[in-house]
């Protein structure tokens, strides 16, 4: 593993020009990821980073990092593919609510009970952009688009208390109103030993309501170390995450002060313990000889 | 727009002319996003006016550099882009697909009115000196720049009542 | 002397016939026979109906066979559930408990006429040498061992491995029981010898099952990943897996659902390890989106599919063949990858090794068209010398093209050197999205059907891999036979029979199913006029699949039929007579003058 203190974001970017409209909060979450990998300093070429499709997946192609644009809600599965076929390499998601949640959802909770070491990002903006503005699964109730157009009738999901209840030894939200305080989040979320999850309330500005956007953004967050709160007690971001849709707490919510160990790390345990018991490759069939 | 780790009580001229230089190369180049972003999306004015802005912000940064040079020559840089955030630079919310020049105006009036605050806000932690002497100036340039872009919204007309937003297609589905 | 023996157990769950047809086999192997040997339940977890098939034999066992040549019932009422698995005819021993209060001129199968009958205090037997009646599938491997001449020394032997934990008086209350049967056997000799004969050579024999082959042949390949999920008929091929490939630095993921299951070992592939996973019809459904992002991504992925009874949850422990579609038409858009079937326990080594062969070497998915027959059958095999398979590696960038890398080049082969996470200058973005040559996405309909091309044309040499096929017989037999997958295994015992009755018939097995080998089959139909496609499949796919790109001759068609209703070599012969026949008749009539 080599680590280059002297990497800049810049060497992060790609030559591929986003297609996110302008004013669209994936460009701020794009460039505090930037500042992040700089001073996290792995080389790009160890990174991979994997998303399924919408919007906000289009992201790793504007990273210098390896990247996988795969399908609709299985980027989890196959960024924990990767890393446990190569636990070396430093291995990110990312993906918008519906692709996590909607049709990604039934992978979420296995992610995190498997304790896998990649972060994974979530631009939460509460609706379908690439596909012209339907219902998300944070959508709140009540809301309208093209698919609800008398009001949504379901409550929305909640990705804080959902990925807290699953178990995740990391959960932060941070939003693009705050670029410090959101590279610092990705940052910490990044060197985590262990599954990480970072919800970004990354705002729609051709779909999103005013209220959503990042100038609103920047009066309503309330930066949870501000209220004093102690990111090590469970309790405590559980009750604060049930305020999803409600209050914008950023920061980090959870943050389990003794990292169980990752699936990766006893993978490589199981290995190397292992090892010595193989037979030769050219000599596997002796598995089945009869004596 | 905010800095991490910076101690403004403790900083030397070296650092805060190197910070100065940082702070309108961050400014530039986004600048220079905005206009791959108008460009891409169909807004060729406003596409020129941040092309304009990226070269006022490369010729501060090039003037700052040069008497960085001048002063300290090749000595190491010891801060880095990593420490700016959005201080002179538009944030990425203030640009939108069809923004008239006007408001692409007053997005670069409301960059330099925070790059203002910003050296406010500094000015006042730092006690005295060469560095107190060299952010007061880069404040009055602040003004300076704030007046010039006033000017120019002044001799621009008012936006048309119908926006391009009005006529434009719907957003596709990709 | 014997040379074929193929014995039909029944009883219920808890009596313990599999567990003796296991013992039976291995007894088999270690004595040097060739076996195979299959198992049907009812649908109860333990405990409903369950029986087994073992058929033994000096020389290798082609299939498993038609009509019993024993058969032994433990209770009439389980054993008459296995009609079509247990079919009785004139020439079969018939064995069963005398607890069930059935004379032996009344047994309950209707219309038949079995060459001998026995009514054995099998459980009187096995309570007197054990002090209970569980020991009854003992005794039943005493009568076997002592009626056929066979595998004596191997049931005790396998008796001592298995009871070694449980005790000596276990063992020896077990061995009493074993004694017993011989004994009876003794004193009721059968009317008509049917003794074993003896293997002369007997040699070192393997005995496995085509899912723990398949998962052997991956470690050999060097396979380093496995995701999937839990399905009948299998999860075998994981299970194995999950013991052995941590050895070899590889890792196995049981992931939540089958679409997780590919997704992880397509993210194992884009990392560089050679990679896989199994399934059966229901999951191919599932994952068939992540196969399309394989086939445009260009990964290497090995697909193995065991084919149950179908559609939908169908039967999942009955074998079919009626995947093929799916296999080869699955997915949007245009998508091409190689489909490989095996035919035999052994042969699934050969194929899956050629499976990783072709992934790596093609960088692209390929599925391996299996079933529940072959995956799940015991067999005891001859050793396989590995010596003689090359293991390929996919084509990895040098020094001078990492200079410049674009990881989709539009190559003359279709083939572009492919970097993985951890290569400097490697760096790429994979996408499911059209893209040009670098990766960037692309929308542009040139460069779409550039990249399309180049998908297929790398394919394109398969065309010619005359060595995937196996012809047998006279090369200029004017009827043939074709089949693949397990049937095939009948179909060459068919062979046997058609040419000792003088036809002249030629046999073609296809290991490769898709992209399909156009020269290969206009080369065996030249001679052909008349034949049968011979498939476990309603629609009859490979025959259908043949004729969207090939003209085939008049005479050919379709012997098919769904699953749960396997193939006997005998009626094919049989069936294949008639189709000369009324192919005989058709021309006499085209040949009549007009009335």
């Amino acid at each position: 593993m080599t680590s280059l203190p002297t990497l800049t974001a810049k060497d992060f970017k790609s030559d591929l020009k986003p297609i996110w409209c302008p004013g669209c909060g994936d460009f701020g979450v794009l460039q505090a990821l930037y500042r992040a990998l700089a001073a996290i300093g792995r080389p790009p070429h160890e990174i991979a980073f994997i998303s399924g499709i919408g919007c906000s997946s289009r992201i790793p192609g504007y990273t210098t990092a390896y990247g996988f644009n795969s399908v609709h809600g299985r980027a989890l599965p196959i960024a924990q593919g990767i890393k446990l076929a190569r636990p070396e390499l430093l291995v990110l998601a990312a993906g918008g609510d519906g692709d996590g949640f909607s049709i990604g959802g039934g992978h979420v909770p296995h992610a995190i009970r498997r304790n896998i070491d990649i972060t994974y990002i979530v631009m939460d903006n509460q609706i379908y952009g690439l596909t012209k503005g339907q219902l998300s699964p944070t959508s709140p109730k009540g809301l309208h688009t093209v698919t609800s157009g008398y009001g949504s009738l379901e409550n929305p999901i909640n990705p804080l208390l959902y990925t807290l209840a699953y178990g995740a030894p990391f959960v932060a939200q941070g939003t693009p109103a705050d670029m410090a305080g959101l590279a610092s989040i990705l940052e910490e979320a990044i060197r985590y030993p262990g599954f990480s999850f970072v919800n970004v309330q990354s705002p729609c500005v051709t779909y999103g309501e005013e209220c959503q956007q990042v100038k609103a953004q920047k009066t309503k967050m309330k930066p949870l170390a501000s209220l004093g709160h102690d990111a090590s007690n469970l309790l405590s971001a559980l009750d604060l995450s049930r305020s999803y849709g409600t209050e914008l707490y950023t920061g980090v919510l959870y943050r389990n002060p003794q990292p169980p160990p990752s699936m990766d790390a006893q993978v490589v345990e199981r290995q190397q313990r292992l090892a010595q018991g193989a037979l030769p490759r050219e000599r596997i069939l002796d598995l089945f000889v009869q004596k | 727009m905010t800095t991490k780790g910076i101690d403004f009580g403790k900083l030397s001229l070296k650092d805060a002319l190197d910070l100065a230089v940082l702070i309108e190369e961050e400014a530039r180049d986004r600048y220079e996003e905005f206009v791959d972003q108008m460009r891409q999306h169909r807004t060729p004015e406003a596409s020129r006016f941040f092309a304009f802005m990226a070269g006022n912000e490369e010729k501060h940064r090039a003037e700052l550099a040069e008497r960085r040079g001048e002063l300290f020559e090749d000595q190491p840089v010891a801060v880095t882009r990593e420490m700016v955030f959005d201080v002179e630079a538009p944030e990425y919310d203030e640009a939108r697909a069809f923004m008239t020049v006007r408001e692409a105006l007053q997005a670069a009036f409301r960059a330099e009115k925070k790059a203002y605050a910003f050296f406010s806000d500094a000015l006042r932690r730092i006690p005295g000196g060469d560095v107190k002497v060299l952010f007061e100036e880069l404040r009055q340039e602040e003004i300076e720049h704030q007046r010039l872009v006033l000017a120019e919204l002044e001799k621009t007309p008012p936006d048309p009542s119908i926006r391009q937003d009005d006529v434009a297609d719907e957003p596709a589905a990709l | 002397m014997t040379r074929d023996l193929i014995i039909g157990m029944a009883g219920s769950g808890g009596d313990g016939i599999v567990s003796a047809g296991e013992s039976l086999i291995a007894a088999c192997a270690a004595e040097g026979y060739h076996a195979i040997m299959t198992k049907s339940f009812g649908s109860q977890i333990r405990g409903g109906e369950s029986s087994c098939r073992v058929r033994l034999a000096i020389d290798p066992v082609l299939n498993p066979g038609g009509a019993l040549d024993v058969a032994v019932a433990l209770n009439w009422e389980d054993f008459l559930k296995f009609g079509a698995e247990l079919p009785v005819g004139g020439e079969t021993v018939v064995i069963y408990d005398s607890a069930t209060g059935v004379p032996p001129e009344k047994v309950p199968l209707t219309g038949i006429s079995p060459s001998e009958v026995f009514a054995v205090p099998i459980g009187e037997m096995a309570r007197k040498a054990t002090g209970t009646d569980k020991a009854k599938n003992t005794v039943v491997l005493g009568l076997l061992s002592g009626w056929f001449g066979i595998v004596r020394d191997g049931v005790m032997k396998g008796m001592r491995k298995k009871l070694a934990k449980k005790g000596a008086e276990v063992l020896e209350a077990n061995e009493r029981a074993f004694q017993a049967g011989i004994d009876y056997a003794a004193a009721h000799p059968l009317r008509t010898s049917r003794t074993m004969e003896k293997p002369a050579r007997p040699g070192v024999k393997l005995l496995t099952d085509g899912n723990d082959i398949c998962a052997a042949a991956a470690i050999f390949s060097g396979c380093q990943f496995f995701g999937g999920y839990p399905i009948t008929p299998s999860t075998e091929v994981m299970q194995l897996l999950t013991r052995e490939i941590w050895k070899y630095g590889g890792a196995v993921l049981q992931a939540e659902d089958e679409i997780a299951g590919i997704g992880a070992a397509l993210g194992a592939s884009f990392a560089g390890k050679k990679s896989m996973t199994a399934t059966s019809g229901p999951g191919m459904s599932l994952k068939t989106e992540v196969l399309g992002l394989a086939s445009i991504a260009e990964l290497p992925l090995v697909i193995v599919n065991v084919q149950r009874g179908g559609p939908s949850t169908g039967m999942p422990t009955k074998s079919e063949q009626s995947d093929l579609f799916q296999a080869v038409f699955s997915g949007h858009g245009d998508v091409v990858r190689p489909v490989l079937a095996p035919t035999t326990v052994s042969d699934t080594f050969d194929v899956t090794v050629e499976a990783f062969n072709l992934a790596e070497k093609y960088q692209t998915p390929v599925i391996v068209l299996s079933d529940q027959e072959i995956a799940q059958r015991k067999e005891v095999i001859d050793p396989i010398d590995t010596s003689r398979f090359t293991v390929v590696d996919r084509l990895r960038p040098n020094d001078a093209e990492l200079e410049d890398y674009a990881r989709f080049r539009l190559t003359d082969s279709g083939v572009s050197p492919i970097s993985h996470p951890g290569l400097e200058g490697g760096n790429y973005l994979g996408a499911g999205i059209e893209h040009n040559e670098q990766g960037d996405p692309t929308a542009s309909g040139a460069m779409h059907a550039k990249m399309t091309a180049k998908r297929f044309r790398k394919l394109d040499p398969l065309r010619e891999r005359t060595d995937l096929f196996r012809i047998e017989g006279d090369p200029e037999a004017p009827l043939a036979l074709i089949s693949w997958g397990s049937t095939a295994g009948v179909c060459r015992e068919a062979l046997q029979l058609a040419r000792a009755e003088r036809l002249k018939v030629k046999l073609l097995v296809p290991y490769l199913l898709h992209p399909i080998a156009e020269g290969v089959y206009r080369r065996f139909f030249e001679s052909v006029k008349a034949g049968l496609v011979v498939e476990q499949s309603y629609q009859g796919q490979l025959y259908r699949l043949l004729r969207t790109q090939l003209d085939l001759p008049k005479g050919l068609r379709p012997f098919c039929r769904t699953g749960a209703n396997p193939f006997r070599p005998r009626e094919v012969v049989d069936t294949l007579r008639e189709a000369v026949l009324s192919l005989q008749r058709s021309v006499e009539d085209a040949r009549q003058p007009q009335e």
